[in-house]
């Protein structure tokens, strides 16, 4: 290993990371709520809202990413006179495609919970949102996080794809360092820091797990 | 006046099942009415009707005075605001076959969950009652404990519970020992019984013949959704007058 090397690029690497945990952070910030409303839109009895909300899921989930962060890159600024950014224009992109899988996610959550809960409910006098909000919702809640935790760890990874549009995130750190340097040791240290991020994430993701399944049946303690 | 008054109540799913078929009943205070019938006959629908579970097709349904549902002589079936169904459903405190009860919530939230949240009690106020009627059922030990580490028996007491927490008018059971095994079925016929000798309101659909026998105060059999014979539970037991009551009684020889 050649250490002078590796401290030569790890600036830039991670000022990458920092982009990237960037484009993490807000994608999540605004996909996970989003992916709610979108969820109850694919349940509504009101069909106009469930065949949109239908529409948005099949075309976020049945189009490549990579398709969409050009899309969306190139033609906001031909269509609307918003002139954006690569980081934003990414940033959007990801928050409407992971909304989409998000709310798919929710929804079977959702369904999971049994109808014997939502009858006890509305006997007791609990109105529709009411039932939602206290009833269901925390218990889809169990069945919801590990699918979450599952895209979260795919959206670490799948920031690298932004690239494609130059925004100087950890993927293109990486790239740019082996190209000018013909070394690909860019590439591992890049793999690492990924690996350390995943690792926290599953960490987390664990913990809520745990946390979440308190009225559990615990037979072995 | 009754506590409950059904008047003329029809239900038809869609496929054109009719699960009632001009039903009136009504239900004074103190009385336990037992429904028996076979399978299909519209027991349930029947109580799923009054705790607005199913919306009727025609029909009305009046709760301790207040009008659940009309219709009008011309055929339009009138509920109130959503508001006010829920405020009048809350007068009937409904338990499941299969207990329902909150599967993120303590027994003992279970039963405070609904008096906090939608009567407005203060938290002590509603743990106060809670532990009364975990004594009335005998689980005061599982306040703790969620549903899911209790047995059937157990869980189907605290519905009990949770219900009665409500203060409702009348309670309604929906085979509530059909779910457990024959052997603790006794456990929660044993706090119905109570509740009959408390003169609690209530409306009880069952296959357990014995248990109807002993709450019953009228019992009321159904087939094809209508009601065909009604009146104390002896006199049907012993005397049944139509030939498919007769039949019906014969196969629980
Ligand atoms: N949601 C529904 N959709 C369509 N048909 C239904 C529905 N619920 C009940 N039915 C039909 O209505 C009729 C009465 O059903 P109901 O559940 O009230 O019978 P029941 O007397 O409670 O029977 P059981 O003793 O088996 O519980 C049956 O023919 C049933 O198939
Ligand atoms: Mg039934």
């Amino acid at each position: 290993m050649d250490f002078g090397y590796i401290q030569t690029i790890l600036p830039a690497l991670l000022q990458g990371t920092v982009q990237t945990l960037k484009i993490f952070v807000f994608t999540l910030l605004f996909s996970l709520p989003l992916g709610l409303p979108i969820a109850f839109g694919t349940m509504s009895r009101i069909a106009p809202i469930k065949l949109l909300s239908k529409a948005y899921v099949w075309v976020f989930r049945g189009t490549p990413l990579m398709l969409q962060i050009f899309f969306f890159y190139y033609y906001i600024p031909i269509f609307t006179p918003i002139k954006i950014d690569r980081l934003p224009a990414a940033v959007f992109t990801f928050v409407l495609n992971y909304a989409a899988y998000f709310a798919e996610i929710y929804r079977a959550g959702i369904q999971s919970v049994g109808r014997g809960q939502r009858e006890a409910a509305k006997s007791l006098g609990f109105s529709y949102w009411q039932t939602m909000r206290m009833v269901v919702i925390p218990q889809a809640i169990r069945q919801i996080i590990p699918p979450v935790s599952n895209e979260v760890i795919t959206l670490i990874k799948d920031t690298a794809l932004v690239y494609v549009i130059g925004v100087p995130e950890l993927m293109k750190a990486a790239r740019d360092a082996n190209n000018r340097d013909v070394n690909p040791m860019a590439y591992l240290i890049a793999a690492i820091i990924y690996l350390l991020l995943t690792f926290v994430f599953t960490l987390l993701s664990q913990w809520l797990e745990k946390r979440y399944s308190r009225h559990e049946r615990t037979d072995a303690v | 006046m009754p506590i409950l008054a059904i008047n003329n109540v029809y239900k038809t799913f869609g496929g054109g099942v009719a699960a009632l078929n001009n039903v009136s009943l009504q239900v004074k205070e103190g009385e336990a009415v037992a429904i028996i019938g076979s399978s299909g006959s519209g027991k349930s629908t029947l109580l799923r009707c009054v705790n607005n579970l199913e919306r009727v097709t025609a029909g009305e349904i009046v709760i301790d005075g207040d009008v659940l549902v009309t219709t009008t002589p011309g055929g339009v079936v009138q509920y109130p605001p959503d508001k006010e169904i829920r405020r009048i459903t809350t007068k009937t405190g409904m338990v499941f076959q299969h207990f329902n009860l909150f599967a993120h919530l303590t027994c003992l939230e279970n039963i405070t969950f609904a008096p906090i949240k939608i009567l407005g009690q203060s938290r002590q106020q509603s743990l106060q009652k809670a532990h009364e009627l975990l004594e009335v059922v005998g689980l005061s030990s599982k306040a703790n404990n969620y549903p899911d580490q209790l047995s059937g028996g157990q869980q189907q007491r605290i519905a009990i519970a949770r219900a009665l927490a409500m203060d409702p008018q009348i309670m309604l059971f929906d085979e509530p020992t059909s779910a457990l095994d024959p052997e603790i079925t006794n456990e929660v016929t044993g706090v119905i019984l109570k509740l009959v000798q408390q003169k609690i309101t209530m409306l009880i659909v069952t296959h357990d013949m014995r248990f109807a026998r002993s709450a019953a105060t009228r019992l009321i059999y159904m087939d094809e959704g209508k009601i065909v014979e009604q009146g104390p539970p002896e006199q049907l037991f012993e005397n049944p007058q139509s030939p498919r009551l007769k039949e019906f009684l014969s196969s629980y020889q």
